[in-house]
């Protein structure tokens, strides 16, 4: 009895959908979400750095200001785009989830706490207007640390749902929920392969923002810098990425080295890709016309977001292998309230789309709204 | 059973409760909050008013700063605590409604992007273009809202679905139309009290016309709520209407709600309406606290009316399904909780746990329903007895789940918290005290609830009456106390009231 491995039992109503479908929009959000994720705690490092630079680098000064209107943006989306793969993680995980999530629920709960702060800090600093003071700069420092945070807690939380056998022995001792997964042997490789790859996403906007500014001595020293700070966290990611494969157990780890042949093989392209947008972005970067180089490097570092995405699932069923396989659940479609879910969903597009579209087209400096009353 | 119980020291029901009440203070306002915004714009223009265009832009700036922020991020914040404090009600809720919730998460980004968009292109966009974007903003914030309603109203009256098991059935439940529409007449309430927030940032006499206008949006989603509160309580579950009319806490948050809408209508008429010039930061206080308070005594009677629910007929208030009691009685929690077993060796500990498993979702030890004030003077033969007829004694207590042992454990530490003698001036009093420590958690005294009268009966027969209370109901515990506290309540029983 006491040997009992606590993993909750699945839900006794069947998925609402079929598993392909709700895995796709698992990982399609996720991915949605980590690009803004990333270019979120990248852009927030990057502008707390132009901002300590402010004075000595126009360039600098620029690109923070520009971050500053941009990242409150961001963020909102980071936290939408973030909504919508925690809700399909529940249909297939939840009961892992709600568990590991319950042993370090102070940590956990924590994350509203922080993440409110740190959305504050971002908007003080944004509304602050065009030169910083020490004070705003420190501010956008602490919600940059707050956002890491918030990263890490994420990581261990979703390490601690793949790692049942340790939760009964962080249950007795400390039912508080004050509780991290800590004793785990990959977090903090696989933390630090995160941030890193967050300032590596960091980057690439940068290089997309100098791509549009192109014309400008601002724009060609965007796409530089764009680019090395791509680079460097990237090379640096091989190693930590390294780190993060030694230290799987050894079963997890051989799924990746051969066992499986689709994750061997999308572990080869996620480690080629970053190579590719390494050497097309550094050629970017001193091109004078950096056009199709800063693409192609752009396109191959996003592809890697989206490999790793599908790796990172692998990696969390190859875990639960031995206690859960999700292609077991039963299954139940409500197929009319999917339908109508894809009908609102492209009718949300369309809107999106509209919105947009109505933004980019207008006139950048009229407004009737505000362009004076009576006419 | 299934989960870990997080222990975080004070009724898990409550945390939910505070993150609820802010969020939906701020989302309602979300919803209101954009109709108000596009109206008043479009008042500036019909009426050429720069002020109030003005006035509305400065409005928008600080609408995006709560709601899009605050209002979001909190919205997150009652995800986090449900699957924490209610695991197994949330992955039911998830399993019924992920596809609503899909769409209602369409709505939410659509409102984000629109929320934004609106609010920094008032430079941009034509007059036009500019709102219809508010409308986008506003139609769908209101659709989100409208799809949520349909899963808060399931958890108290899932209506068809406990049969059907359908989607459609749960979610266009009886209380679904009210709620709406209460809902709404909430959102417009709030876009006028927030409104009212900005419009003190102006000076007179546009101060004035502002106050005015914001002050109708206010006292209209006022008016209207007691008779749309009125009909959504008409459809809430029989049992809720007995909660309500036996219970003090249930009728003091009624009546606490009818004060904060009363003393609302009647700033809003005294002040925003008649009086605008007269508006002041003290009055939009009050309002704004009347408006949480009010919130939070709808939440809470909401809550509080699906009791011992969270999903009424489904699952328990403390997260334990309904389908699982009689398994768990037979095999006992230990034998069916991984989490529980691990404490079964130690027996004080094991006892602690069962009360937070069954207990700690709505009660606390010594806190917000402090159980040592319950238990008060319990042994432990009186407390496993109790733990047989929770339903009974109250109609808002789910019933124990568990084997004899289990039962055994939790009554020892239910009669560890506040161990005490009974104590009294003379033997009328030390009556009362064991009359309301023993009988009142099901019986009054000649009162309405399950009445006792032993008026004219002779102690001997009143005495034998309490030697054979098993006999008499298998729903009564027998008496455990000690003889002289036994006399002591007959002569209670016998004398009070007379």
């Amino acid at each position: 009895m006491l040997a009992m491995m606590p993993v909750p039992q699945v839900d006794p109503m069947a998925a609402p959908g079929p598993l392909w479908l709700l895995r796709t929009l698992l990982l399609l959000t996720f991915f949605l979400h980590l690009l803004f994720m990333n270019t979120m705690l990248g852009g927030a490092a990057v502008a707390f750095v132009c901002a300590m630079h402010q004075k000595r680098s126009p360039f600098a000064a620029q690109l923070g200001r520009e971050l500053g209107r941009v990242l409150p943006a961001v963020f909102a989306f980071t936290i939408t785009l973030g909504v919508a793969p925690l809700l399909f993680l529940q249909v297939i995980y939840g009961h892992l989830l709600y568990a590991s999530s319950i042993l370090m629920a102070v940590p956990w709960m924590g994350i509203i706490a922080l993440v409110l702060l740190a959305y504050y800090g971002v908007y003080y600093f944004s509304l602050r207007g065009t030169s910083y003071p020490a004070s705003t700069v420190a501010v956008l420092g602490v919600a940059t640390v707050l956002l890491a945070g918030v990263a890490h807690i994420y990581t261990n939380n979703f390490t601690l749902m793949l790692a049942p056998e340790r939760w009964l022995s962080l249950y007795g001792p400390r039912p508080s929920g004050w509780n991290m997964n800590w004793a785990e042997a990959t977090v903090f490789p696989r933390y630090l392969h995160f941030v890193l790859g967050a300032l590596a996403v960091a980057g690439l906007y940068l290089v997309v923002n100098g791509l549009r500014k192109r014309e400008t001595a601002y724009g060609r020293w965007l796409i530089k810098r764009g680019g090395q700070l791509f680079v460097m966290p990237t090379i640096l990611n091989y190693l930590v990425g390294f780190w993060f494969l030694v230290r799987l157990p050894a079963d997890v780890r051989m799924t990746f080295l051969g066992r499986n042949q689709l994750a061997t093989v999308l572990l080869g392209i996620g480690m080629l890709l970053p190579l590719a947008a390494i050497v097309h972005l550094t050629l970017a970067g001193s091109n004078e016309s950096p056009v199709r180089q800063a693409a192609v490097g752009i396109g191959s570092g996003v592809l890697t977001v989206a490999i790793m995405v599908v790796i990172r699932d692998i990696l969390r069923n190859a875990y639960l292998a031995p206690i859960f396989r999700p292609e077991g659940l039963r299954v139940a479609p409500q197929w009319g309230v999917i339908a109508l879910f894809l009908v609102v969903f492209l009718a949300g597009l369309a809107t999106l789309f509209y919105m947009l579209h109505a933004l980019a087209t207008a006139p950048k400096a009229v407004s009737a709204a505000a362009g004076g009353l009576g006419k | 059973m299934n989960y870990p119980v997080w222990q975080l020291g004070f009724p898990g029901g409550l945390l939910i409760a505070t993150v609820a009440v802010l969020h939906v203070f701020v989302s309602h306002f979300a919803v209101g909050g954009g109709a108000y915004l596009v109206l008043t714009e479009r008042r500036s223009y019909r009426h050429n008013d720069s002020d109030l265009l003005a006035y509305v832009k400065r409005h928008s700036k600080f609408f995006a700063l709560l709601t899009v922020v605050f209002g979001a991020v909190t919205g997150v914040g009652i995800w986090f605590t449900i699957g924490l404090v209610s695991p197994e009600a949330t992955s039911s809720l998830i399993h019924t409604f992920v596809w609503g919730w899909a769409i209602e998460w369409v709505f939410f980004f659509v409102e984000i992007a629109a929320a934004l968009i609106y609010t920094y292109s008032w430079e941009r966009l034509d007059r036009h273009t500019h709102l219809v974007i508010g409308w986008i903003y506003f139609i769908a914030a209101w659709a989100s809202l409208a799809v949520i309603n349909g899963i808060i109203t399931y958890m108290l009256t899932p209506g068809r679905w406990l049969q059907t098991r359908g989607f459609w059935a749960g979610f266009f439940n009886p209380t679904y139309l009210p709620s709406l529409l209460m809902r709404s007449a909430t959102a417009a309430a709030l876009a006028g009290m927030f409104g009212l927030v900005t419009a003190l940032r102006t000076s007179s006499p546009v101060r004035e016309r502002i106050v005015r206008w914001a002050g109708a949006w206010l006292a209209i989603g006022l008016v209207l709520l007691p008779p749309l509160g009125w009909w959504y309580y008409a459809k809430f579950p029989g049992f809720a209407h007995e909660h309500f009319a036996e219970i003090p806490a249930a009728r003091h948050a009624v009546l606490w709600g009818v004060i904060c809408v009363a003393v609302a209508v009647l700033l809003a008429l005294a002040f925003a309406l008649s009086k605008p010039r007269r508006m002041n930061p003290a009055v939009v206080g009050v309002l704004l606290i009347c408006g949480l308070a009010g919130m939070g005594s709808g939440e809470y009677l909401r809550e509080f009316g699906r009791k011992p629910y969270v999903i009424n007929g489904y699952i328990y208030a403390n997260d334990m399904r309904v389908s699982e009691v009689e398994r768990i009685d037979t095999q006992g929690v230990a034998q069916i909780s991984p989490w529980a077993a691990a404490a079964a060796a130690d027996p004080v500990r094991y006892g602690r746990d069962l009360f937070q498993t069954q207990c700690a979702s709505c009660h606390s030890v010594s806190g917000y329903r402090a159980m040592r004030s319950r238990v008060r003077g319990w042994d432990e033969t009186f407390a496993r007895e109790i733990l047989l007829h929770l339903p009974l004694t109250r109609g808002t207590m789910p019933p124990f789940a568990g084997d004899e042992q289990d039962r055994i454990a939790l009554g020892r530490y239910l009669a560890s918290l506040a161990p005490a003698t009974i104590t009294g001036a003379n033997e009328m009093e030390v009556g009362r005290h064991v009359f309301e420590m023993r009988c009142a958690l099901c019986h009054t005294l000649r009162g309405k609830r399950r009445p006792l009268d032993f008026g004219g009966m002779d102690a001997d027969t009143v005495t034998d009456f309490t030697r054979s209370l098993s006999d008499l109901s298998p729903n009564m515990p027998p008496f455990t106390g000690t003889e002289t506290e036994r006399h002591a309540l007959v002569v209670y029983l016998r004398g009070a009231g007379k």
